[in-house]
């Protein structure tokens, strides 16, 4: 695999503001550990997640940011401003003093962006801020994944976002799931709660997380009491709801709707530990795209999950094997997760009697093949989650074997990021014409890529011409005005290009990334930086038509 | 608890019985002469009158007049004056010192009052209602009675002004009749809306014996109160509202507290001293006969009367070492190393008019008196000089000054006591010479003089440079004698101080409110841009797109009263949007320019938030009289006009008042070259631009026979104006008539009159044309006005006219010597682009407005949030400058404010402005993430 920093001394990662984050960070701080034996791992995370941290293996320190404050100091503006500040201040000089030697930071934000430019750490990984405070992603695996969860390459992309936030730190050697320590204290409790459910059924114990992050992905109540009566009824389970105390409201209809012994809340009587020893002593989760997901698959406990609304299996997906993950296949899907839904129709593709007969079949081993009787492949995709050779997460769909619309897309685009990202060798079937002409290399077939290819070739023609420019002392201005006049009205086109066609998307999206990321100002430098990229851009363009014929 | 008839008869009792001791003690001064009496008056009364309107037409009435010594004073200012008061005994008394004195007695009545409200006043009778030092000794319930009261007798648009205390301190028992009470400034403002009154403001006064009232930690005010809009409520109602944390307890026995037997004592004692042994063996007796006391310590007094021979003593040693003797002599050698000009003041001696000085001995050594005031404490002025400057330092703007200017000199006492505790300068400023000699001969002072850092002696005529010297940033002190002795003096001393310091570290928030339409809208741009160029933060109201509405009301509304309520309702609900903008965005000083679309409402509702406001009326007061209306609802009016306009708007209400002619903005009003085309267009050998007021058509019908355009609108379509009027007589912009004035060889320019035919003979102030035509070297020709000379030197500066046929010749003339009017434009445009400029104007403007208002202003400053965090921010320069620049933009003390020139800038970004953008950010994804729902899971 091609990395960029392999050897690290002291690493900070930064990833503030989620719990799932957390978690979906473990298999690359075990790599980095795995691959630097002596390195010191600090985890930056806000203040409300510092205590889970305790539980993930392989941190050595972990440094909380109380956001809560700075935000109550920023809302009370006026003097809080200064609060904030003076509060900020101390923190980064707090930071700056631990001479950090590498950084990653998966996380998009710009204040992290910022934060990562004001600790001022030689290496990094992720996103960060140049000196004008204007972001920049420096490795090709976050610009990946920042191009990948765009709204509109999301589904043209299969690769787990916990991989590209492991090969942005250039680690190779990872475990295949997400990890937590059961601390024996916590799984004495989940035990004890288990014993005090006073359940009659004797059958598997089912977790179910009903509750998540918006409205529009969590299924609805009702469904979720069909689904557990199934459960309680035709297949003797004993159920478990889980969820956060803030998550009462939702959990207390299921229950009151179930009315059934075999149905017990844990709901606000467990803590992040224990709720992962909690899940540990189930045999399967059923849930959302939630917090609890992650923490299930890193406790070993398969998940049967809906994906629903915003939420898109391939990106956040169980990261283990032999999870099952339900993707509704609907027009509006995976929709914007800024907007809310009024009419989630997504909802009504999964049934609460698929979601029973796939939880309970997981309990009994791996679920390989679904019919479509039992599943309709038309309006939901269940899939299985596996690694692929490189040990890349990946899902098999087993409804349809055939695949969706987008997989030949997704399959193509997976073995060219491997390929040109990673230098991974992936499986190639011979071409099918000879390219005699730079003009005519791609396939016809995908909508708008000839013509980025060519205007990938046209820039390159163009930063060829620009360096002789710079070069010729007597070269007049206006003819220099003109080139970077054509520059951008040709950086325009691709950019447009990328919009007005779906499958070239995330083409278009990592041409605009890199040049962002452009260093220097001394003008043959930028030159050749940005006829690298149109290069990187005509060939990603070649390589992609190629991985679409073969699939 | 007594009824109000029996704290009546309390009162009129306890009063009786003083009035017979010895009135002068009791009620008037007891210190000054008696031949002082009705000038104290006067000078008090003043006081209580000052910036209010009154005429011949009017009346006044006093409640608590004692023996009437401020009612002369009143006489000469209204129609009918009564004096109410509680003693018959004082009325008495007061009839008799007025026959005494040969006071004209036709205009003022002496009544005995019931004692607890005006009942002998008719209802809505009067136009003024007044009391000094005589509420605070009332029971509160009384009080609140006559609180209570004052809504009936008052007249429509009159006012009452009432003397009382502020302060935190235990009111005494509902008896006592003599201590004084105080209330905080929130029980007065309940009170007095319970009583059907509207508080409009609160002034310090100065009092009698103001050392000891500071040192009670009471601040003697007066309140003016208007008639409000509610009904008058309850008197019981209004005293609990006096009395937050429950009513006044009466004590048992006899009304005569001991404090009355101290103050008697202490009479008593200086009367002994003065060597007045009669009236002090009479006060004596008073004690002794109505303030039997067991508790009361009287060692004190006693150790004072033993003190009298030593301090004869020492006022013999005075009066042999003062004059040129040796003290003066040291001193005044280090006066003329470190203060050159005062010693050349000093040399000169007293000035006309300065009251003489006295020196008398205390304790601790010589003390200067001016008439009845001690200058410094009559009897301990070290401890007294330490006691104020622990005080002056306790306040935090003083403290933390970084020169501290304290008017009056003294004998130098409290000025030792101020070097002992404060590290840093000191200066002072004297305003009387005399006095400053007299403490040059008596004490030794030279430590003072070689540790001010300034010593000025000021009078009026030389303020403004005496102050020159001192830092904008110092805090000013004024101690109570000097107000006393020179209040007007001392007033002015402020104000120019003030004035200059406000221009250099004043930033208030100003809003300038242009009208719907007309002349005037230009000028809201003018000012606004001058204000800009003088570095303010300013913002300019254009109200202008509301004038269609005008127009449409206009259209639909015939007749003239309906359209006059709808005109006036929808003034009103620009108002409304008005205030809501001042309330989204905050201002400290409001300039609404004449004909500004806001309500008395409005202007009313600013003024309570503290917003200063402004009129510039730059309008003929006699024929637009709206001012009569509104003048009351502006802190301070700006005329183009002087004399009778400035006292007719006073009189309307205004307390400011001043005169500040309309100018030039040399960025639009500039000469301009013309092409050849254009030349042809706007250029004549005559023109004038402007409507057709009936004297402009009056005087131009004559003019038909000459190469004349006429520019502007309300031109009638009949000859000869088809001819001479352009391109259909349509309304002109700014850039056009600066093509006219430019191409024009005579620019006529003709003030209107609505009235008068040709040029008014009694014309008096400058249009803004005048002003523009010169900044733009345009010659011109106009009418002799009374104000012209004092802005442009006529036949040199600017030519003029007299008459119609002063005119014809005129033009004649000037056509034929084209290098003539070409030397008076030139010398008319120097003039005003060095006089003239409107940010000439506003600067005078600013700085008037700072004269009065620099310790308002400086508050509200201070209050601001920002002050807060500049203080706060101190821990990080770079934090501390941002803050202090955005705020001197004017921004809004949020984030978002603090950053707006970094979002906005480019290059390499500071540690700061990344934290700060940070913090921008941080907020930003916080509320992302609020709107997207985000929980806690996931």
């Amino acid at each position: 695999m091609k990395k960029r920093h392999p050897n690290k001394n002291k690493v900070l990662l930064v990833n503030i503001t989620r719990l799932g984050d957390m978690l979906q960070a473990t298999p690359t701080i075990a790599g980095i550990k795995q691959e630097n034996p002596d390195c010191h791992t600090t985890v930056l995370v806000e203040k409300q997640f510092s205590d889970i941290c305790h539980i993930l293996p392989h941190i050595d320190e972990v440094v909380s940011l109380d956001l809560s404050f700075t935000c109550r100091s920023l809302a009370a503006e006026q003097v809080g401003i200064i609060e904030a500040y003076q509060y900020i201040s101390e923190f980064v000089d707090k930071l700056r003093a631990d001479n950090f030697d590498y950084c990653l930071n998966m996380s998009s934000s710009a204040y992290t962006a910022l934060l990562l430019r004001l600790l001022k750490v030689p290496r990094t990984g992720g996103w960060t801020a140049d000196e004008e405070g204007y972001r920049l992603i420096e490795s090709e695996w976050a610009r990946l994944f920042a191009t990948s969860v765009h709204y509109q390459n999301r589904q043209y992309n299969s690769l787990n976002l916990v991989d590209m936030f492991r090969c942005s730190a250039d680690v190779e050697q990872h475990p295949e799931k997400l990890l937590v320590n059961i601390e024996s204290s916590a799984k004495r409790h989940a035990e004890d709660l288990i014993r005090s459910a006073g359940f009659t059924n004797t059958g598997p114990i089912i977790a179910v997380q009903a509750g998540a992050s918006q409205a529009k992905r969590q299924w609805s109540p009702t469904l979720f009491v069909e689904m557990v009566k199934i459960l309680d009824r035709e297949y003797n389970a004993r159920v478990i709801l889980t969820g956060s105390p803030k998550e009462i409201s939702i959990v207390q209809p299921i229950l009151n709707g179930c009315q059934s012994n075999n149905v017990f809340s844990a709901v606000g009587k467990t803590s992040i530990p224990q709720l992962a020893a909690l899940l540990k002593e189930c045999q399967v989760l059923v849930t959302g795209d939630t917090g609890p997901m992650h923490i299930s698959v890193a406790a070993g406990t398969p998940v049967v999950a809906m994906f629903l609304a915003s939420a898109y299996g391939f990106e956040t997906g169980p990261y283990s094997a032999g999870n099952i993950v339900l993707q509704p296949v609907i027009g509006c899907g995976p929709c914007n997760p800024n907007k809310s839904c009024s009419r989630p129709d997504c909802h009504e593709t999964i049934s609460p009697r698929l979601m029973a007969d796939l939880a309970m079949a997981r309990t009994a081993g791996e679920v390989t093949e679904l019919s479509r009787e039992q599943a309709d492949p038309r309006h939901v995709m269940v899939y299985r989650t596996t690694f692929d050779r490189h040990g890349f997460c990946d899902m098999q769909p087993i409804n349809a074997p055939e695949g969706d619309e987008f997989s030949r897309y997704r399959n193509a685009y997976r073995k060219l990021w491997l390929s040109d990202l990673g230098g991974f060798e992936v499986e190639r079937t011979p071409q099918r014409h000879s390219k005699s002409s730079k003009l005519n290399i791609v396939d016809p077939g995908i909508e708008g890529l000839q013509e980025i290819a060519n205007c990938a070739y046209t820039g390159q023609q163009l930063m060829r011409r620009l360096r002789e420019l710079i070069l010729d002392v007597r070269a007049p201005g206006a003819a220099l005005q003109r080139i970077n006049g054509d520059i951008a009205s040709l950086d325009r086109s691709i950019e447009e290009l990328g919009f007005n066609y779906g499958p070239i998307g995330s083409l278009a999206k990592m041409f605009l990334f890199a040049k962002e990321n452009l260093s220097g100002s001394d003008p043959l430098s930028l030159a050749s930086q940005m006829d690298s990229i149109y290069g990187d851009l005509g060939r990603r363009c070649e390589r992609f038509s190629d991985f679409y014929q073969e699939s | 608890m007594k009824s109000l008839t029996e704290l009546a008869v309390t009162m009129r009792d306890d009063w009786d019985r003083r009035v017979q001791h010895d009135y002068r003690f009791w009620i008037a001064n007891e210190i000054s002469p008696q031949s002082l009496l009705w000038e104290e008056g006067a000078r008090d009364f003043a006081q209580m009158v000052a910036g209010l309107p009154f005429g011949p037409d009017m009346t006044a009435v006093e409640i608590g007049c004692g023996v009437g010594r401020m009612l002369p004073a009143a006489a000469a200012k209204f129609g009918s004056v009564l004096g109410l008061d509680v003693s018959p005994r004082a009325i008495a008394k007061g009839h008799e010192l007025q026959r005494a004195a040969a006071i004209n007695q036709g205009t003022i009545s002496l009544a005995v009052s019931a004692g607890t409200d005006l009942g002998v006043v008719a209802a809505s009778s009067i136009d003024f209602v007044w009391s000094f030092a005589a509420l605070p000794h009332m029971p509160t319930r009384v009080f609140a009675s006559y609180l209570c009261d004052i809504r009936r007798v008052l007249r429509e648009r009159g006012c009452a002004r009432l003397q009382v205390f502020i302060g935190l301190q235990d009111n005494p028992a509902e008896s006592d009749t003599l201590r004084v009470r105080a209330y905080t400034e929130r029980s007065l403002k309940e009170a007095v809306e319970k009583a059907g009154l509207r508080l409009t403001g609160i002034a310090q006064v100065a009092m009698p014996l103001q050392e000891l009232l500071e040192e009670l930690y009471l601040q003697p005010v007066v309140i003016t109160l208007e008639a409000g809009d509610g009904s008058s409520g309850s008197f019981e109602d209004v005293a609990a509202a006096l009395l937050p944390d429950g009513p006044e307890v009466d004590s048992a026995g006899t009304s005569c507290s001991d404090f009355e037997a101290w103050l008697a004592l202490n009479y008593a004692d200086r009367l002994y001293q003065g060597g007045d042994f009669d009236r002090a063996r009479s006060t004596l007796e008073y004690v002794t006969q109505y303030c039997k006391t067991t508790e009361l310590d009287v060692r004190d007094v006693l150790e004072r009367l033993t003190q009298v021979s030593a301090t004869r003593q020492m006022v013999a040693d005075i009066e042999a070492c003062a004059g040129d003797g040796e003290i003066y002599r040291a001193n005044v050698e280090v006066l003329k190393r470190r203060f050159p000009e005062v010693w050349e003041q000093v040399k000169i001696g007293s000035l006309p008019g300065e009251p003489p000085i006295e020196i008398k001995a205390s304790i601790d050594g010589p003390v200067l008196w001016s008439g009845s005031t001690c200058l410094d404490h009559p009897e301990k002025p070290v401890s007294a000089g330490h006691a104020w400057a622990r005080r002056t330092l306790n306040d935090a703007r003083i403290a933390q000054s970084s020169q501290l200017v304290v008017v009056g000199f003294g004998c130098g006492y409290h000025l030792e006591s101020l070097f002992e505790s404060r590290s840093q300068p000191i200066a002072c400023i004297e305003t009387n010479i005399s006095s400053l000699r007299r403490a040059l001969e008596v004490r030794d002072l030279r430590a003072i003089l070689e540790k001010l850092s300034f010593l000025a002696v000021s009078h009026s005529n030389s303020l403004e440079c005496s102050l020159e010297g001192l830092k904008p940033d110092s805090e000013v002190i004024v101690r109570p004698q000097s107000l006393v002795i020179s209040g007007e003096l001392v007033h002015a001393v402020t104000k120019v101080f003030n004035k200059q310091r406000g221009r250099t570290s004043l930033h208030p928030r100003i809003a300038v409110l242009g009208p719907l339409q007309g002349g005037t809208l230009p000028i809201m741009h003018y000012t606004t841009s001058a204000l800009h160029r003088l570095g303010q933060r300013v913002r300019a109201i254009d109200v202008s797109s509301f004038s269609s509405g005008c127009d449409a009301i206009s259209k639909l509304m015939h007749d003239d009263i309906r359209r006059n309520i709808c005109q006036q309702t929808y003034v009103e609900m620009i108002s409304s949007i008005l205030l809501e903008t001042f309330t989204e965005k905050p201002i400290d000083i409001l300039i609404c320019m004449a004909q500004a679309p806001i309500s008395a409402r409005a202007l009313t509702e600013l003024r309570r938030k503290g917003v200063i406001t402004v009129l510039w009326f730059v309008e003929d007061y006699l024929r637009f009289t709206y001012w009569k209306e509104f003048a009351k609802c502006y802190d301070y009016v700006f005329t183009i006009q002087k004399g009778d306009c400035i006292e007719a708007i006073r009189r309307a209400g205004a307390t400011h008042v001043h005169y500040l002619p309309t100018g030039c903005d040399p960025e639009v009003h500039a000469p301009t070259i013309l092409t050849p085309e254009e030349r042809a267009r706007w250029g004549s050998p005559v023109s004038f631009v402007g409507a057709g007021y009936h004297n402009r058509r009056q005087t131009f019908a004559r003019f038909a026979n000459l190469p004349f355009k006429i520019w502007g609108t309300e031109w009638p379509a009949m000859k000869p104006f088809d001819r001479l009027v352009q391109e259909s007589g349509r309304r002109l912009a700014p850039d056009e008539y600066i093509k006219i004035f430019n191409s024009s060889d005579i620019n006529l320019n003709l003030h209107s009159s609505s009235e008068r035919d040709g040029v008014d003979p009694t014309g008096d102030f400058v249009n803004p044309r005048t002003f523009e035509l010169a900044a733009c070297g345009a010659f011109q020709l106009v009418d002799e006005r009374a104000l012209l000379a004092e802005c442009f030197e006529p036949g040199r500066e600017i030519a003029t006219f007299s008459s119609v046929s002063d005119l014809k010749d005129k033009i004649a003339y000037y056509l034929e010597h084209p290098e003539e009017r070409q030397d008076i434009a030139r010398r008319g445009r120097e003039r005003a682009l060095r006089e003239h400029t409107y940010e000439k104007r506003l600067d005078e403007m600013l700085t008037t407005i700072y004269a009065s208002s620099y310790q308002k202003l400086r508050q509200r400053e201070q209050e601001s949030p920002w002050a807060e965090m500049i203080q706060r921010a101190s821990f990080e320069p770079e934090l501390k400058e941002r803050c202090e620049r955005a705020n001197a933009r004017g921004e809004e003390p949020i984030l978002d404010g603090l950053i707006a020139d970094i979002t906005m800038g480019e290059g390499q970004l500071t540690d700061t402005e990344q934290k700060l953008l940070f913090l921008f950010h941080v907020r930003k994804q916080i509320i992302r993430m609020e709107h997207e729902g985000a929980g806690v899971r996931n």
